[in-house]
């Protein structure tokens, strides 16, 4: 995705990003990957954490 | 196409934070962690809410004990070190430090008309620097890309806190 696009996504309503993260995660449930994406960028918005090889385990802080 | 059902109860939390500082159970709160960037930057998916909290107890339990049980009575489940709620994990986690710091001086905003802190950009940062893991190195570079940062107040953090950015 692009800078401007996913700069636009981050000037959403934390409302509104809230809710698209809802579903992302109930995308994830639906359609779990079953091989490790290589080359996404970490924070794109068609993955999870647990999809991105370094962020095999729960986030903290 | 149905759209799927958003499943994040982030209200419900919010609430019975704002309870848990009613009663007398803890300080004060914020929204750490993913939920936290996800204010500052593009939307992701995360397993979990992390609600960083001031003890109204200094003992060594932190008060833990009373705000499970505060949580429980509200129909809220333990599973492991999380509390469940409308089944979504949330992770109450004992400020201190600079975490302490970040619930102190995080940003006040409403959530669906409800009341709640969430840490500034730039506690985000200093404490995804101070952890130093390959995903808070992401999320430093996705922070910066994205949001809107004082610097001067980084440049504070960072120096009271001995810590420095990575080189990304």
């Amino acid at each position: 995705m692009k800078m401007e696009m996913r700069r636009a996504l981050a000037r959403e309503s934390y409302e509104e990003k809230i809710r698209k993260v809802g579903q992302l995660i109930a995308l994830t449930k639906a359609f779990p990957r079953r091989t490790p994406a290589r080359s996404r960028p970490p924070n794109s918005m068609t993955l999870s954490e647990s999809q991105i090889p370094y962020r095999t385990k729960k986030p903290k802080g | 196409m149905n759209e799927p059902h958003s499943s994040l109860p982030l209200a419900d939390v919010l609430q019975a934070a704002n309870g848990l500082v009613k009663a007398g159970l803890i300080q004060d709160y914020a929204i750490g962690g993913a939920l936290a960037a996800i204010h500052y930057v593009e939307p992701f998916a995360t397993y979990d809410a992390d609600i960083f909290f001031i003890p109204a107890d200094q003992g060594l339990t932190a008060g833990i004990p009373a705000i499970y049980a505060h949580l429980k009575s509200l129909g809220w489940q333990v599973d492991g070190e999380h509390l469940m709620v409308k089944g979504f994990p949330v992770q109450f986690l004992t400020a201190q430090g600079l975490t302490e710091e970040a619930v102190r001086e995080a940003q006040n905003i409403r959530f669906e008309g409800i009341p709640a802190k969430v840490f500034r950009a730039e506690h985000i940062v200093a404490i995804a620097a101070g952890v130093g893991r390959k995903k808070d190195l992401a999320r430093i570079e996705q922070m910066l890309q994205q949001a809107e940062m004082d610097q001067t107040r980084l440049k504070k953090i960072l120096e009271r806190h001995k810590l420095k950015l990575p080189k990304l």
